[in-house]
Formats: structure tokens, sequence, C-alpha cells
């Protein structure tokens, strides 16, 4: 039979009550305010943490990698490994040379085409997963300290990730393009037709404010229109499985098939927002015909 | 001592629930860890312990979440508190009548999320019932059950609850 103590002194539970209603008041009356000051207060208790994460996360890796090359065939794994790599490359390269195909039909007269470069970016290493069921995010192991800042484009060789939502000083909080709560403008690279990719709750992504007379078809790609998100311009999100035309409705919009599996994603490159070339400037200045 | 031991539970939870947790996830869900202990601290060690502790752990978990900070700290600390002021009504707290009110607190902590958050237009009222409340709030009361029943089975509870509402 449990013993039940009403000697919990009283000041205490006053105290208590006190604290939990101080929060509740400032919760509601100064959220963004509170918000930054926690966040602030937050860093040094997010470096404390990510030693902890990052042992486990070592930890992990370590026991993941030794059962990939020693529990489960050592050279089918690796040769997979190298296909994979292979394969996210030939994408990234694929993507950036019909971007580059169809921009040089399009401005052939006016511009000479420079091989597109990214900008500035960090790598870094996918540590962790969301602590909550309601957002899907990563972890990465790089934060403020490493330049890294709140809306700063994420992507692999094969495509775009998603985008920095909060840092500590030595990790970040990534919103996957999956998500629903994430929105990116993209552009079908055929049709040139641009929209909001939103992530959906099926794990998936949805390319919305289709233009109705778009004649955009399962199988085009679609890549980051460079206008927001933090992201350049060119960068694959995925591929169109499937056109949704309603009835009476303005737009038409498309579900995609994302070109990065978020689940597997194990390193990324963070772009450097302020370092984004505009489309002049990766294009390249137009010099007059001799 | 206490103090001690919250903030090992702090920093030891976040990389659990952030790296090992989303390999035994069930449909995409897994447990929350910090709500089942929360849970625990409050009924344990009483309403302040779970408010603070609470508060601590919601803000530390809401680092590694795209979660905003002050909904993620408020929710547990109201959870922790709640919990000891359950924990003081209840005269015999049986893992069976625990795993129930980690089932009804999880699910009531569920609903309200969602309209803190304002998630996505996507993520409707019933989309958030079947998709997360009801399998996260058995996973947590599944957990929540077999710890105390561990702890139950090995500690004297009673004493362990008075000696730390003291």
């Amino acid at each position: 039979m449990r013993m039940v103590n009403l000697r919990a002194s009283y000041s205490a539970r006053r105290v208590a009550l006190v604290l939990a209603v101080i929060l509740v008041l400032g919760f509601l009356l100064l959220p963004g305010q509170l918000q930054s000051v926690f966040q602030q207060m937050g860093s040094p208790l997010g470096w404390i943490i990510s030693w902890p994460l990052q042992v486990v996360a070592g930890i992990h890796d370590r026991i993941a990698d030794v059962w990939g090359r020693y529990v489960a065939l050592q050279e089918v794994e690796e040769e997979n490994q190298q296909l994979k790599r292979e394969l996210d490359l030939l994408k990234e390269q694929n993507g950036q040379l019909r971007e580059a195909s169809v921009a040089t039909e399009r401005l052939s007269a006016l511009l000479e085409f420079k091989k597109q470069v990214l900008p500035a970016s960090v790598a870094a290493q996918v540590i962790g997963r969301d602590t909550g069921n309601w957002y899907k995010t990563i972890i990465l192991n790089k934060g403020s300290s490493d330049g890294l800042q709140s809306d700063q484009g994420v992507i692999t060789p094969a495509g775009v990730v998603g985008r920095v939502v909060k840092t500590t000083a030595s990790t970040a909080v990534v919103l996957l393009v999956t998500d629903p709560n994430n929105a990116i403008a993209g552009l079908i690279q055929r049709t040139r037709d641009e929209g909001i990719v939103e992530g959906t709750t099926q794990g998936q992504a949805r390319l919305k404010y289709i233009p109705l007379l778009s004649n955009a078809r399962p199988g085009d790609h679609v890549v980051t229109s460079g206008l927001v998100g933090g992201v350049p311009r060119g960068i694959p999100i995925g591929t169109i499985i499937r056109i949704d035309k309603e009835e009476e409705a303005l737009f038409q919009s498309a579900e995609l098939s994302p070109e990065v599996d978020p689940n597997r994603v194990e390193e990324v490159l963070v772009i450097q927002s302020s370092s984004i070339p505009t489309e002049g400037e990766r294009l390249g200045v137009p010099k007059p015909k001799s | 001592m206490k103090a001690l031991i919250y903030f090992a539970v702090i920093v030891g939870l976040v990389p659990i629930q952030s790296v090992l947790l989303p390999h035994i996830s069930v449909w995409g869900v897994k447990p929350d860890l910090s709500f089942v202990a929360v849970c625990l601290v409050g009924l344990i060690a009483g309403e302040l312990d779970g408010l603070l502790v609470g508060l601590a752990l919601g803000w530390a978990m809401s680092l590694f979440s795209a979660q905003d900070l002050i909904s993620g700290a408020v929710l547990k600390g109201t959870t922790g508190f709640v919990a000891g002021l359950a924990g003081r009504q209840v005269v015999y707290l049986s893992p069976i009548v625990l795993v129930a009110g980690l089932l009804v607190v999880s699910c009531l902590t569920g609903l309200v999320t969602p309209f803190v958050l304002k998630l996505s237009v996507q993520q409707d009222w019933w989309w958030a019932v079947w998709t997360v409340v009801l399998p996260q709030a058995c996973l947590d009361a599944v957990i929540g059950g077999l710890i105390y029943w561990l702890m139950w089975s090995r500690l004297n509870i009673e004493q362990l609850m008075s000696e730390s509402r003291m």
C-alpha cells in the first residue's frame, strides 16, 4: 500500500504553480520574444547534449558499419555503396545537364552559357532524426559555429534534402522536403512552369499551383527555381508521377517522387545563402558577337 | 544528487530519442521517452520536480526538433505538473493503473499538440489522431508500464515516493 505523504511542502507547490502560470502567460503573450530568448539560452545546453548525441551516433554508425561490412556480404555491400554513389553523381550531372540544355536553347542567341558552379557549401553528417513524431527532420553535426543559419538550403548530389530551421552551436535541424510544413519554389524542367513544392503526409512531395494550360506529364523532372528556399536554381527535387486536375480548379497539381530518399541520407551539403548566385551571375554576362 | 540524476536523464534521453528510437518506430511513429520520464518523475517525486524536469526536458528535446521551443517546454512541464498532482491523489499505483493513466494523458497531450504547433492543413485532426496520437499513446503506455513494472518489482516504490516528496 502506498503511503501518501501530505507533508510535501506547501511552498514548493506554490512555487511550481507560480512558475507554471508565468510560463503559460509568457507563452501566450510573448511567443516570438520568448522563442528567441529560449533559442539563445539553448545553445550551451545544445552543445552539451551534442557530445553524447555524437557519441551515440558514432557507436550507432560503427555498429551499422560492422554489420554492413562483415555480417552482410562484404563485397556486395561495398559494390552497392559504390554504385549508389555513382548513381547519385550521375543524377546530379543529369539534372544539371538538362537544366543547361534547356537554358541554352532558350537563351542561345543572347548568352554564352557557362558551366554551373554550386555556391560555397558546408559538408555535414546526419547524426539523428527528429525527437518527436510531428515533423520530418534530420539532425546535422554542424551548427552555428560552422556558419550554419536558419533557412539555408540542404542538398546531396542527388537533389534537395530540405532547409535548416534551427541551429545550436554544434548541431542543426533540417526540415525535410517531404514534410508537409516545408515549401520550396519548383520548376518543371521541360515546360518551364513554376509552382510550390510541399511535402505530403505520405512522405512524398506535391507540386502545387501549376497553370491549367501547362502540358506537364508524368516523368517530367522538377528542379528548384532558385527564387526562395536557400537553394540555387536547377537542383533536382523529384519526378512527376501523377497529375491531378480538378474540375473548376484554377490550378493543377502534381505528385512527385523525391529524388532523395530522406531515410537514407547520410552526408549532405548546406548551401550558404549569402553566396547563392543570381540568375545573371550564374549564366554570365552576354558577350557581343564579333 | 537528485539534480545530477535529472541532468543525466535530460542529457541521456535526447541521443536515445533521436538516434536509436527511429530504428524501433512502428509505422513511422516512435514512443516519446521524455513524456514517459516526465510522468514518472512527476508521479514519484511530486509536481515541482515534474514541472521543472518537464520544462527542461521539453526544451532540450525541442532544440533537436522542428517543434518550437516554448510549446515543447510548456507541454512537457504541464504534463509533469499534472502527473505530480495525480500522484498525490492516487492511493495505490499498480503498473496496470499507470499504463491506463499514461495512455489517457498521452492521448490528451497528443490532441492538444497539433493546435499548439499550428501544423500544415494536410495534418488535420483525424490524421493526427490515427497516425500519431493513438499509436504514440500505446507505445508510451507500454514503455512506461514496463519501466514502472521493473522499478516496482525491484525497488520499494512507496518508500521512494515518500522520500522523494519530502
